[in-house]
């Protein structure tokens, strides 16, 4: 085992920071702040094209579909920076539709998608859970019919964040009732603009923007199946994986810590300093050791993904470590901060702006998103240790 | 940075974890905690000297095999899943502080004999409630016949069949600073006295008080500073934590094979979906452990102060196995009660290696 960044990964990493250090300007943390990624035309798509220029939506994309061809261990150090520095870097789109369609998308189906998405002009939102399907995401009721050569789409999905600045879906529906529920899903892409798409805004409490998204009749070309049709579940399970793996950095937790530390040093209102207190500096290295552990645990899922395997098991470890992690840095400022901590963003004296005090808001999301921690304990056990599945 | 095992870590794993099932079993463990039975593992030990594990972190000009810490990383883990004697990782612990703290002459005078099996003993360099406080705990005086050495050292394992302690001793010069010195400490040796201090499991750690001992030159193996001392300590630490970790997993897996085959309401109790979540956390804990573990043997080896990477690993890996072996006791239920099933040896291993040298308390102090 090496724990070391060879020089290579070195100079990557001092070019993304070099990068962040010249775009991260005061007029896009300032949008950032207001409108968070719905401003179009604005500091965000220009900074968006910087990262298009550096061919970076690509960064892991082997060089024959116009990638960079940089290893998992790459893609995680750039998306650690890129949170860390509190800006959206390469998302979903990037980091695992695209490499599904590159396994298992007929040739049709790269030679379309894959250059508008490594020129950062085809963003996808992913349409997985519906209203009554979402940890039981195999019973997924969205359906398409073939008609002639077109695909004829009814239904909906629900937590489809965001659609409303997409291009595309990332679309799972049921092309077959006729077979064992995840034998009949399939995966089509889907234009955001097609006739017949709506979408009804949701706002989540910790100020997050979703969506449930409407499809009435909507009609696609057939080729924008991807791979085979009813073969969907094993796309869908691979790129969740993959999601899982890339939401689940700890770069942002990193830069947590680290402010909380410095928070933690300064005099309150009422003038005591919380890192006086023994107590305090407890929690507080306690947090800085579980930090650590998910940035180790980050770079053994990239190790193993760099061999060529989607590590399910390490991949759901760092994810309920990681999301549990975020709950007790939440926990642990609002403790340390008392009232301060619930001063909010439009708050003058709140607090770094009041990021711990919307992290305790947004800390629960991804308990239950990206694979509720339940679910993914059972794949621990289960595929982690072949404990028997017990009809789940 | 790959943190994934290479094939050479792969295959060290695999030969060191066959001589540990054939040379250690749990009967082996139990019978050296006899009263009256075998004081010294004799077998196992002719079998890692011929393996060549004792040679491993050392250089080829003592006769080491050049191998590095993270070699050793590897034999501590399968050693640790096997509840290997601590009489036998306490000489490997010998070694390595010769070696970051002897002067030359002396290193080559006492390496060779330690790698062929011929030196055995035991490290008494820093406190055992805190690993980073190396101040001596013993006064040493230049007289006519030698340097006389007084005081007394806590918890010393394994001092019984030792050849040598290695400790350290204050020596004070009329008006200079005091310098301190790294010594072999006979523990036969007229005016050493050993009282046993065994905890309940039947460590043997020993109360060792010195009066006027005296210390033969070549026994002196040169003056030493604060933070070399420190290192060989935390050195320690760390591949306890490697001990811990893999002790650990080792404890999931026997814990996952009787719930696997013990059934109750018709089905084995393993397919309860309460009794797969403390599998998982058990899980989540030990990985969490075995990463800390590895990265601080990593960083020390090659070169760092090591306490934070340190801290961090007795942070998750005392944690870890104490939590892990409490969780098997609730899943093997009365099964895994009885002294028969073997269960307890790991608890109580991971009870002593969780607060030898200090446990999670001190481990944050030195973070915070």
């Amino acid at each position: 085992m090496d724990f070391a960044l060879d020089a290579d990964q070195r100079r990557w990493l001092q070019e993304v920071r070099a990068f962040l250090r010249e775009h991260v300007t005061p007029a896009l943390v300032a949008e950032l702040a207001e409108h968070d990624l719905e401003k179009r035309d604005g500091e965000l798509a220009a900074f968006r094209r910087k990262i298009g220029e550096k061919g970076w939506f690509g960064l892991n994309w082997p060089t024959e579909y116009g990638g960079l061809g940089l290893g998992p261990i790459h893609q995680h150090l750039l998306v650690s920076e890129f949170e860390r520095w509190g800006v959206p870097g390469p998302d979903l789109t990037v980091t695992s539709v695209a490499p599904m369609i590159m396994r298992h998308g007929t040739e049709q189906n790269k030679a379309e998608f894959l250059p508008p998405i490594a020129r950062g002009e085809m963003v996808c939102a992913v349409g997985y859970s519906e209203p009554d399907a979402g940890t039981d995401l195999a019973s997924l009721r969205t359906r398409a019919v073939l008609d002639g050569d077109e695909w004829v789409i009814n239904g909906s999905k629900i937590w489809n964040s965001g659609a409303q600045r997409c291009t595309h879906e990332w679309l799972c529906v049921r092309t077959n009732p006729d077979v064992p529920k995840h034998k009949g899903i399939s995966v089509i892409i889907v234009p955001i603009d097609a006739p017949g798409v709506s979408i009804r805004p949701l706002e989540a409490w910790s100020g997050y923007r979703t969506n449930e998204t409407f499809f009435d009749d909507v009609r696609v070309p057939a080729t924008n199946l991807i791979g085979e049709v009813d073969r969907g579940w094993r796309y869908i399970t691979g790129a969740l994986d993959l999601e899982r793996g890339a939401l689940t950095n700890a770069g942002d937790l990193r830069r947590a810590v680290d402010d909380l530390w410095a928070l933690a040093r300064e005099p309150r209102r009422d003038g005591a300093v919380p890192a006086t207190d023994p107590g305090v500096r407890r929690r507080l290295a306690e947090l800085d050791a579980d930090v650590e552990v998910a940035t180790l645990m980050g770079f053994e899922a990239a190790s193993l993904l760099a061999d060529g395997t989607i590590p399910s098991v390490e991949v759901s470890t760092e994810k309920v470590f990681t999301s549990e992690l975020r709950q007790r840095i939440a926990e642990t400022a609002l403790d340390l901060l008392g009232p301060d901590g619930l001063l909010g963003h439009n708050t003058a004296a709140a607090p770094l702006h009041g990021a711990f005090e919307r992290l305790y808001r947004a800390a629960p999301l991804l308990r239950f998103g990206a694979g509720t921690n339940e679910v993914l304990r059972d794949v621990i056990a289960q595929r982690g240790h072949r404990m028997p599945s017990y009809g789940r | 940075m790959k943190l994934v095992a290479t094939e050479e870590e792969r295959d060290l794993a695999a030969a060191m974890r066959d001589l540990f099932t054939t040379h250690c079993p749990t009967t082996l463990v139990r019978a050296l905690r006899e009263p009256g039975g075998e004081r010294f593992p004799q077998k196992l030990w002719e079998a890692l000297v011929r393996a060549e594990v004792l040679a491993l972190p050392f250089a080829a000009d003592v006769g080491g095999s050049d191998g590095t810490l993270d070699d050793l990383a590897v034999v501590y883990a399968e050693a640790g899943r096997a509840l290997c004697p601590s009489v036998v990782l306490n000489t490997i612990h010998l070694g390595l502080a010769i070696d970051a703290l002897a002067a030359p002459d002396r290193r080559a005078a006492r390496l060779p004999s330690l790698i062929r099996g011929d030196l055995r003993g035991t490290v008494a360099v820093a406190s055992p409630y805190d690993a980073t406080d190396v101040r001596p705990r013993l006064r040493a005086e230049r007289t006519a016949d030698g340097l006389r050495v007084t005081g007394r050292l806590d918890y010393v394992g394994d001092a019984d069949p030792a050849d040598a302690v290695l400790t350290t001793a204050a020596v004070e010069t009329y008006g200079e600073p005091d310098e301190v010195l790294a010594l072999l400490v006979d523990p036969a040796a007229p005016g050493v006295q050993l009282t046993p201090l065994p905890t309940s499991a039947d460590d043997r750690w020993y109360e060792i008080v010195l009066d006027g001992v005296l210390v033969a030159d070549d026994a002196v193996l040169g003056a030493v500073g604060e933070e070399e001392l420190r290192r060989v300590a935390l050195t320690v630490r760390a591949l306890q934590c490697v001990d811990m970790a893999a002790g650990a997993e080792t404890v999931i897996a026997r814990t996952v094979a009787h719930t696997c085959s013990r059934e109750q309401f018709g089905r084995p109790i393993g397919s309860f979906q309460a009794a797969q979540h403390l599998v998982a956390d058990m899980h989540i804990a030990t990985q969490a452990a075995r990463l800390a573990a590895r990265s601080a043997v990593f960083w020390l080896g090659r070169g760092r102060p090591g306490v934070r990477e340190t801290a961090i690993a007795v942070l998750k890996a005392a944690t870890a196995y104490r939590r892990v072996t409490a969780d098997a006791h609730q899943l093997h239920g009365g099964m895994g009660y009885v002294l028969e099933t073997d269960l307890h040896l790991w608890s109580e291993r991971a009870r002593r290696l969780g607060v030898e040298g200090g446990g999670v308390d001190v481990a944050a102090g030195w973070l915070a």
